[in-house]
């Protein structure tokens, strides 16, 4: 201790910087740095690079060649990415209709301490296999299933109605009640965050619903809105469960495009259907920011 | 302000239970039209339900609540001459400061260049001219609380209720404020009622002062009655710096009564209860009134004096507090201005006497 005191204390090694007390606290927080280079900069590159290659007979070899592009816009693909685009869109706005009100409801309805209990509720779904979910809906939505027998039974129809499943029709109800959630944490989380005073001030000025929920609830909820509704965008569009089972013959997502080109051993095509995802959701994101201004609705509220 | 006799606000036996929890037990008082008046007490105990009912936030478990003698007990905030300024976070975050006031007159239907007319004008008022095109995140804390004012002023209601308007600011820019908003009710005219647990505060703004405790009306009064005479031994022991000592009525007279503290008989000025003899009772004397002399030095006459031992004096700026303990061991402060001569008197340990003019005393029963 006391000749140490005098002497200067010598540079620590190199590696002790690395590793030492700060130099593992510092590198902690590159950790997410590497793990989105790894899992997620790196394959969305590497989609994008391996769409231009050629393609063999098993697997591609690199060049460039955009006959894979070619391929999809000349086919019948593009039209079905299309209108995967317009059912996905849809599925946004169905699942605003239902799950917004829902989740104004339990932020403004539900007493607060049990808010988050009933919002864990609509967690439990996705503890079930997505394909046994989604399985399940054949036994509800088909000729014979739950809603046309009970509908039958009451009066209502006098024949099932069939577009309900093996239909657009059917992928849309499908992708709603896998996806809904995610609009109702979304929606829930971002009124959360408005203060309880607000809708007292609402209250004071003699706000009426109607106005209380275009005025204050709406924009206010805007930013959340908007997330959820990237979810289920996205998922709609990529998930190619839904289309497989209750899309019936010719039914297709983006995501089911992809999965037969892979099936098919076309994996240039394979790549630019996701490297086309991937730009569409980009520009989308772009035009929401042009709209909605991102950057001005993550700013702290109040 | 229909009808100028009645009083802006009468409370009669009003009640509010949270289930078997209850926030407020049977109040009655009324408040006249254009005073500033303040509902004081420490937190939770039940000021702001007091507020809040009167502002129709909540509803009533029990009693009647009229509004310059309309009867709004069961009326929605909105159809209630009330306007309500929150503690906090209670701007439109989305919303320009120009558009947070003039929101509830866009409600109303008012025309587009009135709305603007009467924004600029509560803007001038509330000393945030040229702030139209700021976002509530741009400003600071108090002026925040400024533009709600503004949103509740410009709707041009009888009654402002203020629910710790200034809690969250710091000291000094508290001060302000308190001026601020005194200077903006003699202005504008109209009732203020302002719930606070600071009694600087509630001093500072307030003609009238309600203290409020454990869901009760503890006492009320002009802002100079409750400091200088209060009736309730809490109010002693919540406003001002009092010292409050126990003892037993040992004898009632026409003018006062005699307290036997153990060591010594107090004379005190009779209460506004009437007491009897043998009966418990406590007396308050403010600490600035006490002065600690010498223990064979004559303080004065007509004053109350007991016997005392010095323990220590503590600094605090405007005054010094000097400690002393009586005989029974219980210590009172007697407070002296800090550049008066009577500091630094007296070392710890010193045997000292300290008295109080017999006529400032308090009496408190129970």
């Amino acid at each position: 201790m006391t000749d140490r005191g005098r002497d200067i204390p010598a540079p620590p090694a190199r590696w002790k910087r690395l590793v030492g007390e700060d130099g593992i606290q510092k590198w902690v927080f590159y950790i997410p740095v590497v793990f989105f280079i790894l899992f997620f900069a790196a394959p969305m590159a590497l989609t994008v690079v391996w769409s231009v290659f050629e393609r063999t007979q098993f697997w591609m070899e690199p060049g460039f060649t955009l006959f894979a592009y070619e391929n999809f816009f000349t086919s019948a693909r593009a039209e079905n990415y299309v209108l995967s685009m317009l059912h996905a869109a849809a599925a946004v706005v169905i699942s605003f209709v239902i799950g917004f009100p829902i989740a104004v409801f339990i932020r403004r309805r539900v007493t607060r301490a049990a808010q988050h209990r009933v919002i864990l509720l609509f967690i439990l779904p996705f503890m079930i296999s997505e394909l046994v979910r989604v399985f399940a809906m054949r036994p509800v939505l088909g000729r014979n299933g739950v809603v046309n027998s009970v509908l039958m039974e009451l009066g209502i129809l006098s024949e099932p109605i069939t577009v309900i499943l093996y239909s657009p029709l059917g992928v849309i109800i499908g992708d709603v009640m896998s996806f809904l959630p995610f609009m109702i944490f979304a929606g829930f989380l971002a009124l959360e965050a408005v203060q309880n005073y607000i809708f007292e001030v609402c209250d004071d000025l003699g706000t009426g619903r109607v106005r209380l929920f275009a005025d204050i609830v709406l924009p206010l909820a805007a930013p959340g809105i908007f997330a959820g509704s990237v979810f289920i965008f996205v998922n709609s569009m990529g998930v190619a469960l839904v289309p497989t089972l209750l899309g019936g013959p010719g039914a297709v997502n983006a995501g089911l495009i992809a999965n037969q080109a892979i099936v098919a051993l076309d994996f240039p095509l394979a790549m630019a259907i996701s490297t086309i995802m991937i730009f569409t959701l980009v520009l989308l994101l772009y035009i929401g920011h042009r709209l909605f201004d991102l950057t001005k609705i993550l700013e702290p509220i109040s | 302000m229909t009808e100028p006799a009645a009083k802006a606000v009468e409370v009669v036996e009003l009640g509010k239970n949270y289930g078997p929890v209850t926030a407020l037990k049977s109040v009655s008082f009324s408040i006249e039209s254009g005073r500033y008046y303040a509902l004081l007490g420490p937190s939770g105990g039940g000021k702001t339900t007091l507020l809040r009912l009167i502002g129709g936030f909540l509803r009533p478990s029990a009693g009647r609540i009229f509004l310059h003698g309309h009867d709004v007990s069961h009326l929605p905030p909105n159809r209630r001459p009330t306007s309500m300024v929150f503690q906090n976070y209670a701007l439109f975050p989305h919303m320009t400061v120009e558009r947070n006031v003039a929101y509830g007159l866009k409600l109303l239907r008012v025309p587009a260049s009135d709305i603007r007319d009467r924004v600029d004008r509560m803007l001038a008022m509330v000393g945030l001219v040229g702030y139209n095109r700021r976002m509530p995140h741009e400003l600071s804390g108090g002026q925040q609380q400024r533009v709600q004012l503004a949103r509740s002023l410009v709707l041009e209601r009888d009654i402002l209720l203020l629910d710790e308007p200034l809690a969250s600011l710091d000291a000094k820019l508290r001060k302000d404020m308190c001026l601020e908003l005194k200077r903006i009710q003699e202005k504008v005219g109209i009732t203020f009622i302002h719930v606070t647990h600071n009694q600087e505060e509630a001093l500072t703004v307030a003609d009238r002062i309600a203290i409020i405790a454990d869901g009760e009306l503890v006492e009320e009064g002009s802002a100079r009655d409750v400091y200088e005479t209060p009736n309730k031994r809490f109010t002693a022991e919540f406003i001002g710096d009092n010292n409050v000592l126990e003892g037993t009525v040992s004898d009632v007279s026409a003018t006062g009564a005699t307290l036997d503290i153990g060591f010594a008989k107090i004379e005190v000025p009779a209460p506004a209860a009437s007491i009897s003899t043998g009966e418990r009772a406590a007396f308050s004397i403010r600490s600035e009134l006490l002065r600690i002399a010498g223990r064979d030095e004559d303080i004065g006459a007509s004053w109350q004096v007991v016997p005392a031992r010095y323990v220590e004096d503590v600094y605090l700026g405007l005054t010094v507090s000097h400690l002393v303990q009586l005989p029974d061991g219980t210590e009172v402060v007697a407070r002296v201005m800090s550049d008066s001569g009577d500091n630094g008197r007296f070392e710890p340990g010193d045997d000292v006497a300290v008295g109080w003019p017999a006529n400032r005393a308090r009496l408190h029963v129970a």
